[in-house]
């Protein structure tokens, strides 16, 4: 009879509780949907459009149009890799394209606690699995902001990062370095400022290495060679993120210990499983000298994640989305130590029992009464996954509209968008794949309180400026797409008559708004517009005049 | 490729086969109301585009790594490979929609040549 071997049956029952409670909660417990589904941020559509304009355009060297406020010709800046992986996921799997973006990022967290697993049980076996569990809270509040607010390329970069730090553990094996090269250029190509963390890490990696006298030649050709490899595969998107950037955002000073308008992670989160953290962070201060990459990866990962005091703002709030992940290690082994002065004689019964056990705790599926159990960040709790599925802020009316523009339009047309609820998250217009205005709002409720009907509103024109717009004209040569733009032209009054197409949504959270839009579009129908879309919660008109006076200004 | 090399192939092909299938199970269960034809075809996604690239990539270092951890950091490794180089190919002018074909392919041959020319 084959051997049993538990080890991997624990590690599928984990691949099996995490891919239910994460994924499968977030997404319904479905993988395809009618619509975006579980997107609670702009940022989220930002990516999704992106991908779905790669998919269009077959490639990433130009942003889409109606991604850049209309502009054509602007280099793609955003690092690329996390959308090529989507549209290959999306052709294969026939999933569309918001649906295969969001799974890839999940999926691969997923991955990547498997990931921190290996490196984990390169240190120690039963430390690694008593460690897997805390993974799981990757998906619970406010971690879980990570994925549905869409901080995507920086999830996805994460995964690499582990891949990274696997690698650098493996970089003696033959040819070694080329992993370590190819997993650097991963996160440089998926979202470039988890490079400068794996640099942090290396540099403390190295430099106990040179305490403990253990830094050989063999070690700097290794890493020299995978430096180069890294820098000839990342080359030529790193000119562009050099240029684009590097340039419009760079580093600056600044203490914020707070991420303001984001509810963040922070180390309190942990709760009480800060004890074992605590401990297990403790007690391997004197393994450092042994150079387990795990000890090194929590701690490097632990600074990075407070880095927000001296300038890294939010890309080091970012990198607690994956503290589950990089401090597990100080939990297994907090929890190993603890309990082997209870339990002189360890096995793996023992460490089974208490995976499950943290399974079972971690999923909320038991709540000790004797402790406050909740996903606030107040000490005494311990964090536990919600298991509550949220749509999002997309709906199947809105996407039936946004995809009836795209598809029934004509390219070259402009549209504009009047109030709705989820149009401050704007990144979503850009699905209707057109150049397009929106209504300021603080001028449509100044409109409604003068009680006036007008054909210039105050408007925004709610492009993707991040990195800044940018035209290459040579390999080095970059520059602005927006110095030659008229005033105006992103923010100020524009005349709805010169649209071809206007939006209006039929209801609203506050009724006087949506009444205020059916009270514009029936103005508009007694002229030259005529409904071409509708449904029960959006109307689209088609301004058969355009740039003639389309609406009577009048007071009501 | 050479004989023992070409044996462990065999042997541990037999293990993805069935890695598939526990993969199929444990996504019913992640994603019960979703139809069992969509699923299949995910998770053939996941394997013909990540988790067999990968495997012929590290099976390079199949003397140095076990089965299980060869087999989760190739589906990083391949993810990391066909991102990049999807990026690369669409730029110099091959569309998008041909790489989910040809990157695995490709890959899969560069691992078996690299496996068959490999010296002990």
């Amino acid at each position: 009879m084959p051997k049993i071997d538990l080890e991997k049956i624990m590690l599928l029952i984990f691949f099996a509780v995490i891919l239910f409670l994460g994924p499968g909660v977030l997404f319904d417990y479905k993988l395809k949907h009618d619509f975006p589904f579980a997107y609670s941020a702009s940022d989220a559509f930002q990516h999704q459009v992106r991908a779905n304009a790669i998919k269009d355009m077959g490639n990433f060297k130009y942003e889409a149009f109606y991604i850049s406020s209309g502009l054509e010709g602007t280099v793609g800046r955003y690092p690329p890799v996390m959308y090529h992986i989507a549209v290959i996921f999306s052709y294969f799997s026939g999933l569309e394209v918001y649906d295969a973006i969001y799974f890839i990022v999940v999926f691969f967290a997923v991955i990547a606690s498997f990931i921190m697993y290996f490196i984990i049980r390169n240190f120690n076996k039963t430390v690694a699995l008593l460690s897997l569990p805390l993974s799981m809270l990757i998906f619970s509040f406010p971690a879980s902001i990570g994925f549905l607010w869409g901080h995507w390329p920086s999830i996805l970069s994460q995964s690499f990062l582990l891949l990274f730090f696997w690698s650098i553990m493996r970089i003696d094996m033959k040819h070694g370095y080329i992993l370590a090269a190819l997993a650097l250029s991963a996160t440089a190509l998926t979202h470039t400022s988890e490079t400068i963390f794996a640099f942090i890490f290396l540099a403390l990696f190295f430099a106990i290495k040179l305490i403990v006298k253990k830094l050989n030649k063999n070690d700097v050709k290794n890493i020299m060679l995978s430096l180069i490899i890294f820098s000839m595969v990342s080359f030529y998107y790193l000119v562009i993120f050099q240029n684009t950037w590097a340039k419009g955002q760079p580093y600056s000073f600044a203490v914020q210990p707070v991420w303001e308008g984001n509810p963040g992670f922070y180390i309190a989160g942990f709760g009480l499983l800060l004890i074992p953290i605590i401990l297990g962070l403790v007690f391997s201060i004197p393994k450092l000298k042994y150079l387990h990459i795990s000890v090194i990866l929590g701690l490097a990962m632990l600074i990075s994640g407070f880095l927000n005091y001296i300038g890294f703002q939010l890309r080091s709030f970012q990198i607690r989305f994956f503290w589950p992940i990089y401090l597990s290690v100080f939990m297994g082994f907090g929890l190993y130590i603890a309990l082997k002065f209870a339990v002189k004689k360890w096995n793996f019964a023992y460490t089974s029992a208490i995976f499950i056990l943290l399974l079972i705790l971690l999923a909320g599926a038991v709540k000790l009464p004797i402790l406050k159990q909740t996903d606030t960040q107040v000490i005494p709790s311990i964090p536990y996954l919600n298991r509550e599925t949220n749509q999002g802020i997309m709906d199947q009316y809105h996407w039936r509209a946004l995809k009836w523009l795209s598809e029934n339009t004509e390219q070259e047309s402009k549209i504009y968008f009047f109030y709705g609820d989820i149009y401050n998250q704007d990144a979503l217009l850009r699905n209707s794949k057109r150049f397009h205005y929106q209504v300021d709002p603080d001028d449509f409720v100044k409109s409604i309180q003068d009680r006036k009907i007008k054909q210039s509103y105050v408007s925004e024109l709610p492009g993707d400026t991040g990195g800044g717009i940018t035209i290459r004209k040579g390999l080095f040569n970059f520059e602005s797409a927006t110095k030659s733009l008229p005033e105006g032209y992103f923010f100020g009054p524009k005349d709805i008559c010169t649209f071809n197409y206007l939006i209006f949504d039929k209801v609203s959270r506050q009724q006087v708004l949506a009444q205020y839009n059916t009270l514009i579009a029936s103005e508009m129908l007694k002229k030259d517009a005529q409904i071409v879309f509708e449904n029960e919660a959006v109307v689209i008109l088609k301004n058969n005049r355009v740039g003639a006076d389309c609406i009577e200004e009048r007071s009501f | 490729m050479k004989k023992e090399v070409f044996e462990l192939v065999k042997k541990e092909l037999r293990y993805i086969g069935i890695l598939f299938l526990l993969v199929l199970i444990i996504f019913k269960i992640a994603f019960f109301k979703e139809d069992v034809v969509v699923l299949f075809r995910n998770v053939l996604s996941l394997f013909w585009l990540f988790a067999l690239p990968g495997y012929f990539i590290m099976l390079y270092w199949e003397k140095e790594l076990g089965f299980t951890e060869r087999f989760v950091i190739g589906i990083a490794i391949s993810a990391a490979i066909i991102g990049i180089f999807s990026y690369y190919l669409g730029l110099i002018g091959l569309n998008i929609k041909y790489h989910h074909i040809l990157l695995p392919t490709v890959l899969v041959i560069i691992g078996i040549f690299f496996n068959s020319s490999k010296k002990d």
